[in-house]
């Protein structure tokens, strides 16, 4: 199938490579290299997958930048498939923010790039290709494009002693028909930081720490739910923007694209299963192993009965908990009404998605006026629940799951649940197109985005 | 899951030498089997509206039987299923009969495999009284492919027939195939043909006469995950073919293991 979307590939990659001439010439080395070459994923002696990724490692390298001190980043396309390189979480102008619905030029094989850049805002975030899949599932997020981005405050308290990056993903996806009769990606293998449960190295700390366990799910599709046996997680951050009200829960659940940043209390010494709750998943290898320095033993773990979850917990409970750089409230919030549903395609195949009738690129393009705030209300028809993400801004969940209205959650992905109705606000701080979309690869692959524009 | 049950299996009995046919399942099986901890009842109503009219070395006449089958399907794990029929007839002059029974265990090819179609094997044991089949004890093997391709559904099913007691005993394999193909014109109405026949012994086919030839016009509506509704109008173009059949099937899938799914 050629999709639209799949053309506009196709046509950025020639605006891409003429506007970007290889090898890019620029003064200096960059701050940051990076490669996308194949690669195999070894996530067990027994299960390899060839992918694509970021030098030579799934995940790639942990990106580590200071909030507003400029960096030059270069990227070297080394693949024989045109890629594009989305800056997930931050606040940069349209022609680099990594999508090409924006307007973002392709990367051309073997061709490079090179980025200047400020990072914006504070926060544990993500880059990732943001390429089309369509029915190959090895392919766009389905692959190893990914890696972790931490953009350090200026000040940090830091009341931890060291910091975790976990990466949830799957892998060796196929087409099967679900129980709601079309066909859905299923997967063979689960892994955190690309290893299957019991293959990769443990995660070794000492009693007493206070490890910060920064969590990623780069799945293409799937929603996880973790937990650490022996151990609770004291939420601090959501989509690595601070939580009004920490919570110390029991379990996370991030759906894709989402991130957690938790406080882990080492004060349980022993080995621990660090994984998916659901026994299915963990058996599919999504888990790892948190081991006490000194412990002995076989890593324990403790199942849960529930899946328990909810972002209103983290909600501010009253005016005082939100944060001075919230979003300010304004008396006139300008409402976009956006219905999501699919059209019927076979039960052989995947639905086209829409939003309010329309597949991407036909999509409606709502024209944004700078300074204004605006207030997303997501109706979902569908039998899916999708995690939409807006690219470029931080949007502030207001309510979701017919939870009472909320204040303060600065998020950039919600999980809208099936046949219900979110809503967030954000403001129109950052001009230029603006991407959204659901971050299932599958979906937006068929249709589900649409583009903001700046009056 | 729901595509696949709505396709079952075919069975329509036949004694080559007795031309006595059996319209007690008529279905063409998917590939796909029922999750273990589920359970699925279904009910096939079959009704001839033209058929046999006379007795035939002592078999009942189809004229006009009205068969009520209840298949109850439970999955053992994700690639295994086990099947059990309970045959009834109904006719003038005959009543409500008790006509057999039949244990049909299945397998197929797990997902893992990525299989470019769905592909699996049932097999079927069973018995049915010589009033209603000569041949009263018949196994059978049937594998069976699939594969949906957007709207349109294609299912095979090559299957072999051994008769272990009656006339048919030492008559070998018998070939008997059947074929789907269907269409989803919405995401709750599909509609299609279904080919069912019996073409005699393996290596030596009946002449096309004595072949039992069907082709149903039929519709499954997908209203729901755990419903199955199908029906269909079968007609039997040689004389050894029942020549007018109507079909329906309505089958509800029960999950045991709700109270887990969520941890499962």
């Amino acid at each position: 199938m050629i999709t639209r979307r799949r053309f506009a590939t196709l046509a950025g990659i020639a605006a891409g490579s003429s506007l970007l001439p290889h090898p890019v010439s620029a003064a200096g080395a960059a701050d940051i290299t990076l490669q996308i070459a194949p690669f195999t994923v070894e996530a067990s002696p027994r299960h390899s997958f060839n992918t694509v990724a970021y030098n030579g490692q799934v995940p790639g390298p942990l990106l580590r930048m200071k909030q507003g001190q400029p960096q030059t980043v270069e990227i070297y396309n080394r693949t024989n498939d045109p890629e594009v390189f989305h800056w997930h979480g931050l606040f940069l102008p349209s022609n680099i923010d990594g999508a090409m619905e924006e307007g973002t030029p392709m990367i051309a094989p073997g061709a490079s790039v090179r980025y200047s850049l400020t990072p914006q805002p504070a926060g544990f975030r993500w880059y990732h290709t943001h390429t089309f899949a369509g029915k190959n599932l090895t392919k766009a997020q389905y692959g190893g494009l990914h890696g972790f981005l931490l953009i350090e405050p200026l000040q940090n308290p830091a009341p931890y002693d060291r910091e975790v990056f976990l990466a949830l993903h799957d892998w060796g996806g196929h087409f099967l028909p679900s129980d709601d009769g079309y066909m859905n990606p299923t997967y063979d293998v689960s892994t955190i930081n690309g290893k299957m449960l019991g293959f990769g190295e443990p995660v070794r700390v000492k009693a007493g720490e206070r490890v910060m366990i920064h969590t990623l799910n780069s799945s293409p599709t799937e929603v996880h739910w973790i937990a650490l046996a022996g151990h609770s997680f004291d939420v601090v951050a959501l989509d690595g923007n601070s939580v009004p009200q920490p919570q110390t829960i029991s379990m996370l659940r991030l759906a894709p694209a989402e991130r957690v940043s938790a406080i882990v209390e080492m004060k349980n010494p022993g080995n621990w299963i660090l994984g998916e709750v659901r026994k299915h998943i963990q058996a599919a290898g999504l888990g790892t192993v948190i081991e006490y320095a000194g412990a002995a033993g076989r890593p324990v773990w403790t199942q849960p009965q529930n899946l328990i979850w909810s972002y209103s917990q983290f909600a501010a409970s009253s005016q005082r908990q939100i944060s001075s750089d919230v979003i300010p409230t304004r008396d006139e919030v300008s409402r976009i009404e956006l219905t999501f549903d699919s059209k019927f395609e076979g039960h052989g195949n995947e639905e086209l998605w829409r939003i309010n009738g329309k597949s991407y690129p036909q999509t409606d393009e709502p024209i944004l006026k700078t300074g204004r705030r605006y207030r997303l209300i997501m109706k979902n028809l569908s039998m899916d629940d999708h995690p939409m993400h807006l690219h470029r801004h931080t949007f502030e969940i207001r309510q979701v799951d017919n939870s009472p209205e909320m204040r303060g959650l600065m998020k950039d992905v919600v999980l809208v649940p099936s046949r219900t109705t979110a809503e967030v606000e954000f403001v129109a701080n950052n001009p230029g197109n603006t991407l959204f979309h659901c971050h299932q690869q599958d979906h937006m692959d068929r249709g589900f985005m649409m583009v903001f524009r700046y009056a | 899951m729901l595509r696949s049950l709505l396709i079952s299996n075919c069975f329509l009995w036949a004694s080559w030498n007795c031309a006595a046919q059996g319209n007690y399942e008529i279905q063409v099986y998917g590939a796909d089997t029922v999750p273990p901890k589920n359970l699925m009842v279904e009910l096939h109503s079959n009704y001839t509206v033209s058929g046999q009219a006379k007795i035939l070395d002592g078999v009942y006449p189809t004229n006009h039987q009205e068969h009520e089958t209840l298949e109850l399907t439970q999955g053992i794990n994700d690639w295994a299923e086990i099947g059990f029929y309970v045959f009834t007839s109904e006719q003038d002059g005959h009543g409500v009969q008790w006509v057999g029974d039949h244990i049909r265990p299945r397998v197929r090819a797990p997902d893992q495999w990525h299989l470019p179609v769905g592909l699996s094997v049932s097999t079927e044991i069973g018995y049915q009284r010589a009033v209603y089949s000569p041949d009263t004890w018949t196994w059978e093997i049937r594998p069976i492919i699939d594969k949906a391709l957007g709207r349109w559904y294609f299912a095979f099913n090559p299957a072999l027939e051994r008769t272990w007691h009656g006339p048919d005993v030492n008559m070998g394999l018998g070939f008997s195939p059947g074929v789907k193909v269907s269409y989803d014109f919405t995401r709750e109405i599909s509609g299609g043909l279904e080919y069912y026949a019996d073409y005699g012994q393996l290596g030596a086919f009946d002449s096309l006469r004595q072949q039992q030839q069907q082709i149903f016009a039929v519709t499954d509506l997908n209203v729901s995950p755990r419903w199955e509704i199908n029906f269909g109008v079968g007609l039997g173009p040689t004389s050894a073919t029942d020549h007018l059949i109507v079909k329906g099937i309505i089958g509800r899938r029960f999950n045991w293991s709700r109270q887990k799914q969520a941890i499962e």
